[in-house]
């Protein structure tokens, strides 16, 4: 069998891990299975011609370093963060900040889905090894990824932090990264852990839900406050109180280490924050290790009979005669929808994006235009809205996707008339039961603060994300719906994201220079909707 | 008789569901046990607790003399288990599989190698060993899963539908494998729904019943008690279902009927 380079560096700290309870062999085994499988695609029965097989497969396993590409772009706009001064406590803590929130939301929401697998205990656990192991292994698997993701993030300004402040400046740095992709995993199962803990049955897999919604808002919203914990006048001249509830703001721990080994800055509440950075990864590492056994036993709560849930086809039914007139396109629709409701692997992915696409316009609105706050309903900020977009092309791709995609064989087996009607219905669901239900709940907010002024301009960007969505599925490689499975190396990004953004970009635009024109928005909405019609007609076929 | 699994007053519930109800069995070496019942009666979850996948029971269990509720995993060395969901990582190779799985059973890489591989060979499947068994077929990803389960030489083995897609070629051999392994001294759980096979192979037959025992004795022994001649007719009778023909007809009649 392959050895892997990864391993053989793991092997330096056998006796770490061996001192945990850890059985290390079976550990590497399991380890060395579970980088097989990443590199290797499940062949679906649609994708089977074997021609295409070979190009494809190379397209796929680039697409874990494709999306890595944006993380390092984004890991580029540290750099400006490292460079600009010498207040390190500052901006350590906001490049921390930055490091924890693209860390945990991409955790929360690509690889939920190993930490909560329960497939692995089936077949491992039935064999002589404990479940400590198996956790251990799970534990790395992830944290290999995320290292990876880390440093791609944070390689562009690792590399300007040697420039610019000197190696150990570089050495801290690199330490205090690999901390924190731990720190982020182990806090990340700790949570599933407790909520794993005190919840049972069909319950549980709605929480989980929206502990992640809650996980991705939480996240934005402490990003915010790195901002506001130092009281702005220039980058290096700023105040610093620090209050007793900073104490519990993570990017301040490992920020903290900077001023104390550089600047000899040994004020108590800098020690007792570079304590904590130190200190809370690894005893949350402890804790993690007592609580597995339990962690596993909760698990199978996941697996076990579902209780009777309430029939709630007649609404689906009534609204699915509502949006769709062809026959073929209805019965996709009630399929996509009920998909879309009850998959938990697909939830997990999808959820937290929706919410992030709630909380993030108002961010923004409100991070950008701090001293207009009092006079906002005059301004042109409702433009924010359109962030509500950005979850859209990530979405749309998932919908490709499903925990059950072996089902897809229906697709073949069944006389359907028109394939058409499966993209239709499919998308048509996505957009009655997500896109709208956000976007209705984010207008309520917009038009609340704006004092009903903007009626018109929230219909405009509800005709414009529509059309939005039909252009995105459009553009997107599309994959009959719920046929593919979830992996971890791949999922739609990159590219797609950015591509998403441009379109964004155009709207906005567009929708600025229709407010400068008298009466624009009461002429675009008929021509909108025309146009929306003519192109749902023509793009999705 | 030496016993190899001793549960005593065993109980589970999920809630406040109980899916057992004072279990207490003994299995002695060389048996194979036919272990039956209805859909949801409490079979796999017995098993599952047996091999410590499901935890949080009351009760006894002693495997191998050993009290397995300690969390100790060593006495899975010795159990071979094929279960009813046939998880597997497909797309892995069976080579890639078995000795995988013949490593974490405490064995050397080349000697699982060299194991797979023979019994492969013998179930007939070597053409594929080198093949993801994503492509398999049922019937040959069952026999891979058999050997993942055979591969360490168990002393207990767990089958749930074992048979399920294989031909009645590899069918008959399996059974005879399967009393030549019970001659041998193992013992073996056999979970079916295809009465004739457990009623055939099995040297002691439990039937299960919302989570009780309410059968166990050989074939003949519940052939005289019950005074049907099959075990088809006794599993009809002490799971208290006599309906089948009514239910049939409405079946044929509701597929039928024009709505």
């Amino acid at each position: 069998m392959k050895d892997f380079g990864v391993l053989r560096f793991l092997d330096v700290f056998r006796g770490v891990f061996e001192k945990m309870g850890v059985d290390y062999p079976v550990m590497r085994k399991i380890l060395n299975v579970k980088l097989i499988l990443d590199g290797r695609r499940v062949s679906t029965i649609l994708s089977n011609e074997n021609n295409k097989k070979k190009v494809k497969e190379d397209n796929d396993k680039n697409n874990f370093l494709k999306s890595l590409w944006t993380y390092v772009l984004m890991g580029a706009f540290l750099i400006l963060f490292i460079v600009v001064g010498d207040n390190f406590l500052f901006q350590m803590s906001f490049v921390f900040g930055v490091i924890i929130f693209l860390l945990m939301t991409s955790l929360i929401a690509d690889f939920s889905s190993v930490l909560l697998d329960i497939k692995d205990k089936e077949i491992l656990l039935s064999k002589p090894v404990d479940s400590k192991t198996l956790n251990m292994a799970k534990i790395l698997h992830i944290f290999m990824y995320i290292t990876v993701i880390t440093m791609a993030i944070s390689g562009p300004s690792l590399i300007a932090s040697i420039i610019r402040h000197g190696i150990t400046f570089f050495l801290i740095y690199l330490v205090e990264v690999i901390l924190i992709a731990l720190f982020i995993i182990i806090l990340t199962a700790l949570i599933y852990l407790v909520v794993l803990r005190f919840s049972s049955g069909e319950k549980l897999k709605d929480i989980i839900n929206y502990v992640q919604i809650g996980l991705a808002i939480g996240m934005s919203l402490g990003y915010q406050l790195i901002g506001r914990i130092f009281n702005f006048i220039d980058i290096n001249n700023l105040e610093f109180n620090p209050s007793p509830w900073k104490y519990f703001f993570p990017p301040l721990w490992f920020a903290a280490p900077f001023e104390l080994i550089l600047k000899g800055n040994n004020q108590s509440y800098i020690v007792i924050y570079s304590i904590l950075g130190v200190l809370i990864p690894i005893i949350s590492i402890v804790i993690y290790i007592k609580f597995i056994p339990i962690f596993e036993r909760n698990l199978q709560k996941l697996n076990s009979a579902e209780g009777q849930t309430k029939d709630k086809s007649k609404v689906n039914i009534f609204i699915s005669k509502v949006v769709c007139k062809d026959e073929e396109e209805r019965s996709f629709y009630k399929f996509a929808t009920s998909m879309l409701k009850n998959e938990r692997t697909f939830k997990l992915k999808v959820y937290p994006s929706l919410g992030m696409a709630i909380i993030f316009p108002f961010l923004m609105m409100f991070s950008m235009n701090r001293s207009q706050i009092s006079n906002i309903s005059n301004t042109k900020n409702y433009l924010w809205i359109y962030m509500v977009f950005a979850m859209i092309p990530n979405i749309l791709a998932f919908l490709g996707y499903s925990g059950n995609y072996k089902g897809a064989w229906i697709y073949e087996t069944i006389p359907i008339k028109n394939k058409a009607a499966i993209y239709r219905g499919t998308v048509k669901a996505a957009i009655v039961n997500l896109f709208v239900p956000v976007f209705i709940l984010v207008s309520l907010i917009f038009l609340i603060i704006y004092k009903m002024q903007i009626v018109e301009q929230i219909i405009v960007v509800g005709i414009n994300m529509l059309l939005f969505i039909i252009i995105e599925f459009k553009i997107l490689d599309k994959k009959l719906p719920f046929s593919k499975a979830f992996e971890v190396t791949e999922g739609p990004g990159g590219y797609n994201i950015i591509i998403g953004i441009l379109i964004m970009g155009v709207f906005v635009l567009g929708h600025y220079i229709l407010t400068r024109i008298p009466y624009g928005a009461y002429i675009y909405i008929p021509v909108g909707l025309i146009a929306t019609k003519a192109v749902w007609k023509k793009c999705i076929s | 008789m030496e016993s190899i699994v001793t549960i005593r007053n065993l109980s589970k519930s999920y809630g406040d569901k109980e899916v057992l109800r004072d279990i207490n069995l003994d299995v002695h070496k060389g048996e194979i046990i036919g272990y039956i019942g209805p859909n949801g009666a409490g079979k796999s979850t017995t098993v599952k607790i047996m091999l410590g996948l499901v935890g949080d029971y009351s009760g006894d269990i002693r495997i191998f003399g050993e009290d397995i509720r300690d969390g100790k995993v060593d006495y899975k060395k010795k159990i071979g288990y094929v279960p009813e969901t046939a998880e597997i990582y497909e797309n892995l190779t069976a080579r890639e599989y078995l000795t995988f799985i013949g490593e974490l059973y405490g064995m050397k890489y080349e000697e699982a190698n060299k194991k797979a591989g023979k019994l492969m060979d013998l179930f007939g499947v070597k053409d594929v060993y080198d093949a993801r068994i994503s492509s398999y077929s049922k019937g040959m990803k069952q026999k891979a899963l058999i050997i993942s389960a055979l591969i360490n030489d168990p002393e207990v083995l767990f089958l749930d539908e074992p048979l399920s897609g294989m031909d009645a070629n590899s069918v008959m051999v399996f059974k005879e494998v399967l009393a030549e392994l019970a001659r041998k001294g193992k013992t073996i759980f056999y979970s079916s729904h295809i009465m004739e096979v457990v009623e055939k192979i099995s040297s002691r037959i439990i039937l299960i019943n919302n989570g009780e025992i309410v059968a166990d004795g050989s074939f003949n022994d519940l052939k005289g008690t019950t005074m049907d001649s099959s075990l088809e007719e006794i599993f009809n009778q002490l799971t208290g279902f006599n309906e089948h023909e009514k239910i049939a007809k409405e079946i044929v009649a509701t597929i039928e009927e024009v709505i």
